[in-house]
């Protein structure tokens, strides 16, 4: 490597990034570690001497369909992956988001390391699990220059601490990942999606908590914002082909009103616009948030914040238990601070997915935690990365 | 298997810490009497003793976090403890650590249907989970066959499996918030009582789950609550060899189905089971196959169908498939007795826990064969197929000297065989104090470093379940400093940046 070409590190082996991240530990250097970048506007932002770029780690180490397992570096892409996977019938059940719609920034990059560093989960989660619920094993280097591995490539696993959760959703603020193993599953053979309009928020949560108290196995329940601005809800039945069309029987007779069927191709291109967000089309100066909560909350909760002005448009997936929004770029300091208000009165989780730098530096991307936890997220980034060398300021927000 | 050298000083201490103990919980909740604490000598390894210091029982979590403070400031080691059935010697007392039992904490704290949560203190029996829901509809789905005793907190703390874990997943992907408490007596809580409640957090939760009890005493799980299936139905499979039946676990999958449970039983296990059961099995059986299917009743019998076929096109000498559920109850008994069967069979037994990626099965289970003539011990096998979930079954005699030492070496080697080809040393029974010593065959000496500075942001005294997991002590203090690769940098002369 040459003095010019410097300030981003692309490496193409595990054994490079380690080389790197220990000469940028004995030069006292720090790292923004990325996959392809598509989503660095995502959390907050880093301050870091150089750039630890690991798109380059793109090979696939081994794919056993049988086994339902795949372990791939880090910055195989997602839709290389899900392409892949697609051959062979397969998928990956917790449907990750690239957000890069919101980031300006070309989706197609988006990474397998990235989506482990996020850990952020799609519409099926509510059925299928989260994107740690899929991550069996992870090889990387901590911020010393040791390359580890953890976990396996087996379901089942209890040897030793379970590091594999830990780095996943970590934000690259412990280990630069190198490779991933993730469980694969069958997709469904059939999918189709009935499409009602909406009714008031409460009513809608209601329909999706009697859905969802039945064994049918729904693996979507959104209330969107439909192309011509009025609102619809959507049930997402997958399976067997017998088995989808007695399930949407069953549902179709606990609707309150006929629903439009979407079948195959154009449902799954629905749940990708629902999983990218896109009805929310937030204006340029417009802030984006993501809120957890527990759905019985989620009416009365958005009906507050809208009042108060902290939502401008939104919708709602999860069977009612996230809520997306925009807020208007006018007065971001003073609004951010009093939607975090709300949610944590009733214990939700607000997550800013798009801000300008300065705010997210001031409130922090995540929403915060407590002291006591701070703390232990402090020493175990420590256990990792003694020096802080990793993403400097990804997860935390200097007081 | 050695432990670490217990303190004769905090020994001798052990009247005035029952004391100072019983003004944290009251008089009859410390347990110093020598015959009372017998019963907690050892978890569900009996190979295993140690008579624990005092075994006391807190009735509240604050009760807990009085307890840990204390024991931290007198460098008093703890061990938790839920029901003791403990297949790795995880609940294995210290002689010089206070046993920390959960059996008080056991309430349901709060059913909340609509967002299909339970609170649960950690001594809450999982079955309870499920009967306390059942009228709603609901269940919990991880599903251990000790599930009638084991404790939701020693379910966390080894995310234990079950049968169904194929499908549903296990302990760490149905938990939704955990409140623990630190060495120090610090309360830390995570995530929360609803989906997504632990998002844009560091995922510590994930890390205490499986922690077998070394990280934090666990005090408050919320869990997932499920729909209870519509319909379930068993198909049994028997197959002239065991490879055919390893080649049609592979193919099922490979179908496209992932069955609810996916068990295998070879013919010792089913002769040992056909006298209990009053049934025979075909005498060219070699082994036999269940496969549960559920779901919606349409579904259930398409997916019926398809594994019919696979299982033909596999070899199947037979399929049975259950129309009732008195029929899924009775194909299912040969496989709940198959342990007690074994057990009736020989004096002892010794069952090991590890899990091989799936195409492995035949290749590991002819190893199995070959080193059961090496030892000159009988064996059998029943185990979690879908998953690659072993549990060779070792019979042997305690009372003939050296047939312990050589069951364990069976079973050790049964367990190198797993990692060898892939696999791991425990797919749900942990590591404890019986598969410590092996860790090493795992992980390299900086992977089991990576994970011991975990342990030091937890617990850097080392104060907690001791001994367990881990061949060698932290030594957290000397992990704090950066180590220095004797100053040695690559190529220092070439600018890399
Ligand atoms: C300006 C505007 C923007 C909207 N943006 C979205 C959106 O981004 N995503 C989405 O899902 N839905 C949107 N809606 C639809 C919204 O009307 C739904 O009613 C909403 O989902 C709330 O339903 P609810 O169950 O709280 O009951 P509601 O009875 O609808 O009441 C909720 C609150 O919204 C106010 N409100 C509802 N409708 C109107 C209206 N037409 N004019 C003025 N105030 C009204 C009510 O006064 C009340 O404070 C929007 C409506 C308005 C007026
Ligand atoms: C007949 C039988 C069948 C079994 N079947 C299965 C099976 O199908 N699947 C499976 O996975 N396991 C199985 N097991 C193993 C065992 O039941 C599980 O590991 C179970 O989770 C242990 O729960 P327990 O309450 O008995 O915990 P214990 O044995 O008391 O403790 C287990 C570990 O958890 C720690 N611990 C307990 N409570 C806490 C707490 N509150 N906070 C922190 N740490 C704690 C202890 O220190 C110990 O390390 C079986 C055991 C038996 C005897």
């Amino acid at each position: 490597m040459t003095q010019t070409e410097t300030a981003c590190l692309r490496p193409s082996t595990t054994q490079d990034v380690a080389d790197i991240i220990m000469d940028a530990a004995a030069a006292g250097h720090t790292l923004a570690v990325t996959g392809n970048g598509t989503r660095r506007g995502f959390g907050n932002p880093v301050a870091a001497s150089r750039e630890l770029t690991l798109g380059g780690l793109d090979q696939v180490v081994f794919y056993d369909p049988e086994d339902l397992v795949i372990r791939a570096g880090v910055g195989l892409t997602l839709d290389e992956l899900e392409s892949m996977l697609a051959q062979k019938g397969q998928y990956l059940p917790f449907e990750p988001p690239r957000y890069t719609g919101l980031y300006g920034t070309d989706g197609q990059r988006s990474t397998l390391g990235g989506a482990v560093a996020t850990a952020l989960s799609g519409p099926r989660r509510i059925l299928s699990g989260a994107v740690r619920d899929f991550v069996l094993g992870v090889e990387g280097v901590n911020g010393q220059g040791d390359v580890f591995k953890a976990g396996g490539r087996t379901m089942k696993n209890v040897t030793g601490y379970d590091l594999s959760k830990l780095v996943t959703g970590a934000c690259g603020t412990l280990a630069a990942l190198t490779t991933v193993t993730i469980k694969v599953l069958p997709a469904p053979r059939a999918e189709l999606t009935l499409v009602l309009p909406a009714s008031t928020l409460e009513e809608d949560r209601a329909l999706f908590e009697k859905i969802r108290a039945l064994p049918l196995g729904v693996g979507g329940l959104a209330r969107r914002v439909a192309v011509d601005g009025k609102c619809e809800v959507v049930i997402r039945v997958e399976g067997t082909v017998p088995g989808v069309a007695g399930n949407r029987q069953v549902l179709e007779a606990l609707l309150p009103t006929p629903p439009r069927v979407v079948e195959q191709e154009e449902s799954q291109a629905l749940w990708r616009d629902i999983r990218e967000l896109s009805c929310l089309a937030p204006k340029a100066d417009e802030l984006v948030w993501r809120v957890n909560l527990p759905a019985t909350a989620m009416p009365a909760f958005v009906d507050e914040a809208r009042k108060a002005g902290c939502i401008n448009r939104f919708f709602v997936d999860w069977a009612g238990g996230i809520v997306f929004s925009t807020m208007r770029g006018v007065q971001p300091e003073v609004d951010a601070l009093r939607y975090r208000k709300m949610a944590e009165k009733i214990g939700a989780r607000a997550m800013i997915l798009r801000a300008p730098d300065s705010i997210r530096s001031q409130f922090g991307a995540f929403p915060p935690v407590a002291a006591g936890v701070a703390a232990l997220e402090q020493r175990t980034r420590a256990a990792f990365d003694p020096a802080g060398i990793f993403n400097p300021g990804r997860m935390t927000v200097q007081a | 298997m050695q432990m670490p050298e217990p303190s004769q000083d905090i020994m001798n201490q052990r009247e005035a810490l029952a004391v100072a103990l019983r003004q944290i919980v009251g008089q009859e909740w410390v347990i110093s009497d020598e015959a009372e604490r017998r019963p907690y000598q050892c978890d569900g390894i009996t190979a295993y003793m140690a008579m624990p210091l005092l075994v006391v029982l807190p009735g509240s979590a604050a009760e807990v976090q009085q307890i840990l403070r204390f024991c931290h400031a007198k460098g008093i080691k703890v061990v938790p403890r839920g029901s003791g059935t403990s297949l790795s010697g995880g609940a294995l007392p210290l002689e010089d650590g206070i046993l920390l039992v959960t059996s008080r904490l056991c309430n349901v704290l709060e059913v909340d249907a609509a967002n299909r949560v339970a609170r649960l203190q950690p001594g809450v029996p999982n079955i309870k989970i499920s009967e306390a829901v059942q009228h709603l509809g609901l269940c919990y789905m991880p599903d251990p066959s000790s599930q009638l005793i084991s404790t939701i907190g020693g379910n966390v703390a080894e995310n234990a499996g079950g049968v169904h874990c194929l499908k549903y997943g296990v302990t760490a992907n149905h938990i939704l918030g955990l409140e623990a408490v630190l060495m120090t007596g610090e309360v830390i809580r995570l995530g929360g009582a609803y989906l997504g409640a632990a998002e844009g957090e560091m995922d510590l939760m994930g890390v205490l789950t499986g922690s077998e009890g070394l990280l934090a005493m666990v005090t408050e799980i919320a869990v997932r609550l499920e729909p209870v299936p519509e319909v379930a139905r068993v198909i049994s499979m028997s197959f002239a060899s065991v490879e055919q039946a390893c080649a049609c676990v592979g193919a099922i999958v490979g179908a496209g189905i992932i069955p609810a449970g996916l068990e295998f039983m070879d013919r010792k296990v089913l002769d040992a089971v056909s006298v209990l059961i009053r049934e025979t099995f075909d005498s060219n059986t070699a082994a036999l196959l269940l496969c549960e299917l559920d779901g919606t009743a349409v579904e259930v019998d398409a997916l019926v169908d398809v594994v019919s076929d696979v299982a033909r096109t596999q070899g199947a000498i037979e399929t049975k498939v259950s129309t009732t559920e008195e029929e899924r109850q009775r194909i299912w008994s040969s496989r709940k007795l198959a342990f007690s069967a074994i057990g009736k069979l020989c004096p002892d037994y010794y069952c090991t826990d590890g899990t091989i990626p799936r195409n492995k099965l035949p290749e590991v289970l002819n190893k199995m064969a070959d080193m059961s003539v090496k030892y000159g011990l009988d064996y059998a096998n029943c185990f979690h197929a879908g998953d690659g979930n072993l549990h060779p079954i070792i019979m042997y005699d305690a009372a003939k000297p050296g047939d312990l030492e050589k069951a364990e070496a069976f079973g050790a080697d049964v367990l190198i065989a797993c990692v060898d080809a892939g696999g791991v040393l425990s797919g749900e029974h942990g590591v404890g104090v019986e598969k410590r010593d092996l860790m090493t065959h795992q992980f390299t000496d900086i992977d089991l470093n990576q994970q011991q500075m975990v342990k030091c942001a937890f617990d850097p005294a080392e104060l907690l379940n001791p001994g367990k997991v881990f061949p060698t002590a932290c030594r957290c203090a000397e992990f704090g400093r950066m180590h220095v690769r004797n100053g040695v940098v690559r190529f220092p002369d070439i600018p890399r940046f």
